[in-house]
């Protein structure tokens, strides 16, 4: 090692403490990113791999709407294609909906296991055909026993079945009895959330009729676009449409698009928090040796030999800081996965993901973040000293008089940022990204304002304090007199506080606004509905139950749903079909169009959509969205927009006898009902349960626990918000923790002379306590009206341009809190022990350092 | 051979401009010993600064052995300075965290010497201000005599043409001065390294070819012990 390199080297190690630091700030900043991205590549892959265990060779699908395909439709279609010559296309009826088994909802998924071996093509020699049946006794077992079914053995662990074992499942509600065959062999990979069984028994099960939920097909390579595409979808009626499983898979993951952006976003904060603690800890490093480096330079050190220098100790720290991160990633990765994954089966669709993926790709994606974090972070101190001449023992007093001047520029710098900001969000009207730009450049400009902002208050400080006591006057002018050493620090603190902030009123005003909305929108007392997955179709109260709950007598009026996805050539829409009850129509709070003109349109066939939907596809009143009907593509006329906080997607209203006339589905799988006088909402529930009895296990909810429920979800659904943004104050806090004890340290010698002078030991602790609290409060300041715009930007742009939906602005002083208690517990941390240790510091000593 | 012609340098300071340097002339030859005293502020750092190529000058030209220093733009003005210039500072500047045998070294390296060479070259150096022993030592176990010694030995041991010795002797009492003076005069001689000091210390002059008084700007000759060039 050269003697350059040794001497850069030995001074990093000699100040292991801001060192540590610096690494651990750069660590949880990139362990964020790598954690975020760990935990959503592998709820994607996990969903990926479920696609492919059941049919993974299909290229293609035939989808229908909420009725599904006639399977009379599947026999001609093999027909038609059996007759065409080769290539042919390969085909596999499905039939699916979710069940509970042992408390977990699972997928079952109806095969047919000859024509699923077919797809493949004449099996693979991975997979023994068909779909794990190994040899004549499973086979037999599948097409006589009843209720037969194959599962992971993952799956079959968790629901505590053996091979030839059986088990109960439920299906909205109804109870049937199942048998396992075996587990699958192998990993079972994607089917841990799967029920494998035979085609009509899950006809039965789902109540599905003759129907198929979808036909698998897969075409021979190089066909894809071409005349036998063509072809199959010239045979299909006008409900049925032909897409590729590529573009299906796609659609579902784009649902957790704006989910996934958020959480990477949070993550990025992280590391932009990080990025200012680099450049704290860089500069103070060039900071502490800037005699040293003039002496190099004396000696001939050329400019770029110290910028490669800097440079060069900059990408160590961000390599080693990355590859820590990387670490700590993975470890909070496989913490995170567990919330994304709730998060998503909360939100979107059922998964299981029982292997962390680790994509090559975000490994080193994060040691590059990291590398470029330190040298951007570093670019600046490194040019600055490199360019400076290489006079030795500049003054101090040089060095913080170039410090308040970069402070001026700063908080002009700021200015621009914060117009940047606006500019941008004028300028931009849908675009995420610019959302996210915007908000960044607001927090940037926070961080570039603090140091202006603590000098002008301490000079202040030192003011007032002038006649009450010196060493008060000296505590606050020494705080305005040090910003080469504490303004990044404070500055990254100050940027934290403002995310803090604004996330913290944006949460806490999404949840009022849900809380508002639940109250304005869940009308009725007790809700009733088949248990299972929001859209699902086998989720319908049997007539018989329906019948028997409607006749009780303890209700006034009532209302009934039918929530289901249709297809329409935007893509999947979730549809939700209601016969209101007078009452509930004054649960809905419109955002465009005039009231009572929509509610007459969508008593005559017109649809409302929900304010999600509404950007997404970009409707308005008058406006028309395209579905597909069980009669063919049915334009529908938009009537209005409401207010709608229950699906991020949006969802389309229609009235359930419309929706009956058009997709030909009779179920029914939700009930609003109102209390006749005189009757509670306790007794109505004992009652429709004993209407049910052990027909159907209804979920039977009153209107309060609903709304519990609700808020349970929401709470769940922005815990990993809430992790992300402690990881982001966390960093800050180390960040400042390092800055502020490198401060102090360096002011032994002065702190010693104080003492000298008459100052006691708890005098001296409290001088250096007063100064590090002072600088977290000067943060707090600063970030509280950045913390406002802040919010104003997650509510009104953010949240707006990833979901649609407007948020009221809820304000309350709980808000602020948390980010007062971090300014001051980093404030107080850091001043702890330089207090103690310059109390206890021998003054001799202390006089004698340089 | 050194020569300056019509140096001009000032410092602004607020309103107010300090003109330090003002129309200095002056020429050493190649080998002379040459000592600068004047009083506190009267510009003579700023003058090693200007000759060095460390500052730039308002107007006037450095010249060192042909070559136009002050005419020389970066990174050319620092190839220059370290393969021809040695310095030695009064508070020493030693990197403290290299030791003895590196701080010596890190010149050779920074002018492309490197292994064996540099490590031998570095050694003879230290031998010649008879601090072989303390290679290895951390410099701040070293007395103050002898980080001098190491100082000088940096300075020298690439054998720069020009030695600027800005108060040598002023951080050492007159004990260990009078050790560190024939080590310094000597190991010059030896190489005949032109010597440019600065000084207060009359008995570290009174060893100079030539004494130059740094007076409103410009060099007045004060003593002249031998024959020598000057205003």
């Amino acid at each position: 090692m050269t003697a350059l390199r040794a001497a850069s080297v030995r001074h990093l190690l000699r100040h292991p403490a801001q060192l540590a630091l610096a690494l651990v700030g750069l660590a949880l900043g990139v362990g964020t990113i790598v954690a975020v991205d760990i935990a959503t590549a592998s709820a994607r892959r996990a969903f990926e791999l479920s696609l492919g265990a059941v049919n993974g060779a299909a290229t293609h699908q035939i989808v229908g709407g909420p009725g599904g395909i006639d399977e009379r439709l599947y026999v001609r279609l093999r027909t038609a294609l059996g007759e065409a010559s080769e290539p042919r296309a390969r085909l596999a009826p499905v039939v699916e909906g979710y069940v509970t088994a042992g408390g977990r909802v699972m997928e079952l998924v109806g095969v047919d296991p000859f024509a699923s071996a077919g797809l493949e093509g004449g099996g693979r020699a991975d997979r023994p055909a068909p779909f794990g049946l190994e040899g004549p006794e499973q086979a037999r077992a599948w097409f006589t026993w009843p209720g037969a079914v194959l599962m992971s053995a993952g799956a079959a662990r968790a629901l505590g079945v053996t091979a030839g074992g059986g088990f109960e499942l439920e299906v909205g509600g109804v109870p049937h009895r199942a048998t396992l065959i075996a587990p699958l062999p192998g990993t079972g990979a994607g089917l841990d959330t799967v029920i494998l069984t035979d085609i009509a028994q899950a006809q039965e099960w789902l109540q599905a009729g003759p129907r198929l939920s979808r036909i698998d097909v897969r075409l021979p390579p190089g066909t894809a676009g071409g005349p036998l595409e063509r072809a199959l979808a010239g045979l299909l009626p006008a409900d049925l449409t032909l897409r590729s499983t590529r573009a299906a898979s796609r659609e579902t993951l784009a649902m957790t698009d704006a989910f996934t952006t958020n959480l990477k976003a949070m993550s990025l904060l992280a590391l932009l928090v990080g990025t200012l603690l680099i450049y704290g800890a860089v500069s103070f490093a060039v900071l502490q040796r800037r005699p040293i480096i003039g002496v190099l330079r004396a000696l001939g050190a050329t400019r770029r030999e110290v910028l490669v220098l800097v440079l060069g100790e900059a990408a160590v720290l961000g390599l080693a800081g990355a590859a820590c991160g990387v670490l700590l990633g993975l470890a909070i990765g496989r913490g995170l996965v567990g919330l994304v994954s709730r998060t998503i089966n909360d939100l979107y669709f059922v998964v299981a993901v029982n292997e962390v993926s680790v994509p090559a790709g975000t490994v080193l994606a994060a040691l590059a973040a990291g590398l470029a974090t330190a040298l951007v972070a570093a670019l600046l101190p490194a040019l600055e000293v490199a360019g400076s001449a290489p006079q030795l023992g500049l003054a101090r007093s040089v060095l913080e008089g170039r410090a308040a001047r970069a402070a001026r520029r700063l908080a002009l710098a700021s200015l621009l940022l914060a117009l940047g900001a606006g500019l941008t969000v004028a300028l931009s009207r849908r675009s995420l990204f610019a959302g996210f730009a915007a908000l960044f450049m607001l927090l940037i400009a926070v961080a570039a304002v603090t140091p202006a902002v603590l000098r002008l208050l301490a000079q202040a400080a030192a003011r007032l304090s002038a006649g009450v006591s010196p060493v008060a006057r000296l505590a606050c002018a020494d705080v305005g007199a040090s910003l080469s050493r504490t303004g990044v620090a404070i500055a990254a603190l100050g940027m934290a506080l403002a995310a803090m902030i604004g996330v913290g009123i944006m949460v806490e005003s999404f949840r009022e606004s849900l809380r508002e909305w639940l109250v304005q929108t869940m009308r009725a007392d007790v809700y009733v509905t088949a248990p299972g997955v929001a859209e699902g179709l086998e989720r319908r109260i049997e007539p018989e139950v329906m019948r028997a709950i409607l006749a009780l007598p303890g209700i006034r009026v009532h209302s009934e749903g039918r929530r289901v996805t249709v297809t329409s050539p935007l893509g999947p829409v979730d549809l939700n079909a209601l016969s209101l009850a007078p009452p509930s129509y004054a649960g809905f709070r419109f955002t465009a169009g005039d009231p009572a003109r929509a509610w007459s349109g969508f008593a005559h066939g017109a649809i409302l959509v929900s304010e999600p939907l509404a950007w997404r596809l970009s409707l308005e009143p008058a406006s028309s969205l395209t579905l597909i009907t069980a009669q063919g593509a049915h334009a529908f006329t938009v009537a209005g927009v409401y207010r709608e906080y229950g699906n991020d997607r949006g969802e389309v209203l229609i009235d359930l006898h419309e929706y009956r006339r058009w997709w030909h589905d009779d179920g029914v799988a939700g009930l609003g009902l109102y209390l006749a006088p005189g009757v509670s909402d306790s007794q109505l529930i004992a009652a429709v349960r004993g209407a049910a009895g052990s027909r159907q296990a209804l979920l039977i909810r009153s209107n309060a626990s609903i709304r519990e429920l609700s808020m349970r979800i929401f709470e769940r659904t922005f815990v990993i918000t809430r992790v992300l943004y402690w990881l982001a104050a966390g960093v800050a806090a180390v960040g400042l923790l390092s800055a502020l004890l490198a401060w102090e340290l360096e002011r032994a010698r002065e702190l010693a002379l104080l003492r000298t002078l008459g100052l006691t030991p708890r005098g001296t602790a409290a001088l250096v306590l007063a100064q590090t609290v002072f600088m977290g409060v000067v943060a707090l300041l600063a970030a509280i009206p950045a913390g406002l715009l802040t919010a104003l930007t997650l509510t009104e742009v953010i949240n707006r341009r990833a979901f649609g939906w407007r948020i009221d602005l809820h304000l309350a002083p709980a808000q602020f809190s948390n980010a007062l208690w971090l300014a001051l517990a980093a404030a107080l941390a850091a001043g702890v022990y330089p207090a103690w240790r310059s109390a206890r510091a021998a003054l001799a000593s202390g006089l004698r350092e340089e | 051979m050194l020569i300056i012609r019509q140096l001009s340098r000032s410092f602004r300071e607020g309103a107010r401009v300090h003109r330090v340097l003002d129309g200095l002339e002056a020429e050493v030859r190649p080998g002379e010993r040459v000592a600068i005293m004047g009083r506190s502020g009267s510009g003579k750092s700023t003058l090693l600064n200007l000759i060095s190529g460390i500052d730039e000058p308002d107007g006037g030209t450095v010249e060192i052995d042909g070559v136009a220093v002050s005419g020389l733009g970066e990174p050319a003005r620092t190839l220059f300075r370290r393969a021809h210039v040695g310095f030695v500072y009064q508070f020493f500047n030693l990197i403290p965290t290299l030791d003895v045998a590196e701080n010596v070294r890190l010149v050779l390296e920074l002018n492309g010497a490197r292994g064996a060479a540099a490590r031998a070259r570095s050694l003879a150096a230290l031998e010649s201000v008879g601090l072989a022993s303390r290679a290895h030592s951390a410099v701040d176990q070293l007395s103050g005599g002898e980080q001098q010694r190491v100082a000088i030995a940096r300075a020298l041991v690439h054998e720069p043409g020009l030695l600027l010795a800005d108060e040598p002797t002023g951080n050492l009492d007159d004990a260990t001065a009078r050790e560190i003076l024939p080590v310094l005069l000597s190991m010059t001689r030896a190489r005949g390294t032109t010597l440019v000091m600065v000084t207060h210390d009359e008995a570290l002059a009174a060893t100079a070819d030539r004494v130059l008084e740094l007076r409103e700007g410009r060099l007045h000759a004060r003593t002249a012990v031998q024959s020598g060039a000057g205003p």
